[in-house]
C-alpha cells in the first residue's frame, strides 16, 4: 500500500459506495449493552460510570428544561470520543476530519439551541447579543459585532473539531514519515524523530478527548443561554 | 427447512459450546430472536470473561494448538507469519508503521500503568452495590430479629399479668379498706365531740350552781357573823395560839 498523505482523508468507499455511514457504527462496537444482569462485568460497569459522569457534568447547569437534551448531548459525547480515540489507530479513518461530517452536526444542534431561545424567551435572548455596561456610542457596532459572533458559531464548532483532528492527524503523518526516512541515513536522529512521535501521540490522545468534550460543553452552553 | 434444522439443533449445539462462547453467539444473535426468552433451564453465564494471553490472544487458542506443537507452537506461528508478511512485501513498512508503533507502546503503556487501578475500580463500583444491597437485607435481618425477641418478651410479660393484677387487686382492697377505717374514725370522733360538748355543758351547769351556792352560803355566813361573836373568836384564837407556842417551846 502506497499511501500518500491524503489518503487518510478521503471518505472511504468501495465499488462506488459510500463507506462513511457503515464506519459510523463502528465505535458502537465497542459498547456492550448492559443485558440483564444487576453486577455487570467491568467494562459494562466502567461504561455506565463513565455515562453517568458525563451526564451529570453536563446537565448540572441547566434548569429542568434543559434535561431534555440530555440523551442527545451524552451519546454526542461518547460518539465523538470513541471515534477520535478510534482515528488515533493506524489505518483508520476518521470521521470527524470530514467538515461535512462535524457542519452537520454543528449546524442544526446550534440551530435548535437559538430557535429554542428565540421561540421561549425572545427578548432574552435578543438581550444576549448586547453585554451589559456597554457605553451608549458603542451600542450600534457591538450589536453587529455580537450578532456576528452569534451567526459564526456553528461554523465555528465545526472547523474546531475538523482542523484539530485534521492538523492532528497531519503531523503524526508526516513526522512518522521523517522518522522512516531519517532511520536509513541518520538513525540517531530518527530515534529523537521517534521520541517526538511519541509525545505527539500522547497529545493527540488527549486532544482526540478535550475536543469531543468542547464540543459538547459548547453546545450545553449554547442551551443554557436560551433555554 | 433448513432453518427449521438450525432452530431445532440450536440450544443443544449452544449448551455443548464452552460458556464464553455460547455467551457470544447469544449475544450476537439476539435481534434475531423473535419470541421471549424461556427462562427455565438457561445454560448458567460465566461471572469473568475467558482467559486471554498478551493482551488480546484467547486462551483456547494456545490449548487449541499445544497437543501438536507444544507451548511454543502458537509463537512459532505468529513469527513466522509476521516474518512472511514483512519479506514478501504483502505488509509494506511505510510511516503508518512509525504511527502504529507509537500509539502500540502509548496503548500498551496506559494499560500496564493504569489497568489495574480502573479494575479495581470497577470491581469497587460493583462491590458497593452488593454491599449496599447486603447491608440493606442484613439490616432487616437484625431488625426482624430484634422484633422477634421483643415478641417473646412481651409473651413472657403476658403471663406475669396475672400476678398484676393480683397485686393491683389487693392494692385497691388495701386502699379501699383504709379509706373506709379512716371513715369510720372521723365519724366516731365526731359523735365523740358532739357527747363531749353536751358533758362538758353540764359540768359547767352544775359547777357554777355549786359555785353560785358556795358564794351565797359565804355571803350569808360572813353577814351573820355579828362584832361580839367576832370578839369572842379573836379571843379564842389568840389563848390557842399562846397554848400552842408553849407547847412548841416545850418540843424545841
Amino acid at each position: 500500500m502506497n499511501l500518500s498523505f491524503f489518503d487518510q482523508f478521503s471518505s472511504p468507499s468501495l465499488l462506488g459506495i459510500p463507506l462513511i455511514l457503515i464506519s459510523l457504527t463502528f465505535p458502537a462496537l465497542l459498547l456492550p449493552s448492559p443485558g440483564n444482569r444487576w453486577i455487570t462485568n467491568r467494562l459494562s460497569t466502567l461504561q455506565l460510570w463513565l455515562i453517568n459522569l458525563i451526564t451529570k457534568q453536563l446537565m448540572t447547569p441547566l434548569n429542568k428544561k434543559g434535561h431534555k437534551w440530555a440523551l442527545i448531548l451524552t451519546s454526542l459525547m461518547i460518539f465523538l470520543l470513541l471515534i477520535n480515540l478510534l482515528g488515533l489507530l493506524p489505518y483508520t479513518f476518521t470521521p470527524t476530519t470530514q467538515l461535512s461530517m462535524n457542519l452537520a452536526l454543528a449546524f442544526p444542534l446550534w440551530l435548535a439551541t437559538l430557535l429554542t431561545g428565540l421561540r421561549n424567551q425572545p427578548s432574552a435572548t435578543l438581550g444576549h447579543l448586547l453585554p451589559e455596561g456597554t457605553p451608549t456610542p458603542l451600542i450600534p457596532a457591538l450589536i453587529m459585532i455580537e450578532t456576528t459572533s452569534l451567526l459564526i458559531r456553528p461554523l465555528a464548532l465545526g472547523v474546531r473539531l475538523t482542523a484539530n483532528l485534521t492538523a492532528g492527524h497531519l503531523l503524526i503523518q508526516l513526522i512518522s514519515t521523517a522518522t522512516m526516512a531519517l532511520s536509513s541515513t541518520m538513525p540517531v536522529v530518527s530515534i529523537l524523530t521517534f521520541l517526538v512521535l511519541f509525545l505527539l501521540t500522547i497529545l493527540e490522545v488527549a486532544v482526540a478527548m478535550i475536543q469531543a468534550y468542547v464540543f459538547v460543553l459548547l453546545l450545553s452552553l449554547y442551551l443554557q443561554e436560551n433555554i | 427447512m433448513l432453518s427449521r434444522l438450525v432452530l431445532r439443533a440450536a440450544p443443544a449445539a449452544l449448551r455443548a459450546l464452552p460458556p464464553p462462547v455460547a455467551v457470544g453467539v447469544l449475544h450476537t444473535t439476539r435481534p434475531l430472536h423473535t419470541t421471549q426468552q424461556s427462562l427455565a433451564p438457561v445454560p448458567p453465564l460465566p461471572e469473568k470473561g475467558g482467559e486471554v494471553r498478551h493482551g488480546f490472544i484467547p486462551e483456547e487458542f494456545f490449548q487449541f494448538l499445544y497437543p501438536k506443537t507444544g507451548v511454543t507452537g502458537p509463537y512459532m506461528l505468529g513469527t513466522g507469519l509476521l516474518l512472511y508478511l514483512l519479506s514478501k512485501e504483502i505488509y509494506v513498512v511505510n510511516h503508518e508503521t512509525a504511527a502504529a508503533a507509537c500509539i502500540l507502546a502509548v496503548i500498551v503503556y496506559g494499560i500496564k500503568k493504569f489497568g489495574p487501578d480502573v479494575a479495581a475500580f470497577a470491581d469497587k463500583l460493583n462491590e458497593e452495590k452488593v454491599s449496599a444491597a447486603q447491608a440493606m437485607k442484613d439490616e432487616t435481618m437484625r431488625a426482624l430479629q430484634t422484633a422477634i425477641e421483643e415478641e417473646k418478651k412481651e409473651q413472657w410479660r403476658v403471663e406475669g399479668r396475672t400476678y398484676l393484677f393480683d397485686a393491683k387487686r389487693n392494692n385497691i382492697a388495701m386502699l379501699l379498706e383504709t379509706n373506709y377505717r379512716e371513715r369510720l374514725m372521723m365519724v366516731y370522733n365526731e359523735v365523740k365531740k358532739r357527747l363531749d360538748y353536751q358533758v362538758a355543758l353540764q359540768a359547767l351547769k352544775r359547777q357554777k350552781e355549786q359555785d353560785h351556792m358556795i358564794q351565797w352560803v359565804e355571803k350569808n355566813v360572813i353577814q351573820s357573823i355579828t362584832p361580839q361573836q367576832q370578839k369572842e373568836s379573836i379571843a379564842k384564837c389568840i389563848l390557842d395560839l399562846k397554848a400552842l407556842s408553849k407547847s412548841a417551846h416545850a418540843a424545841v
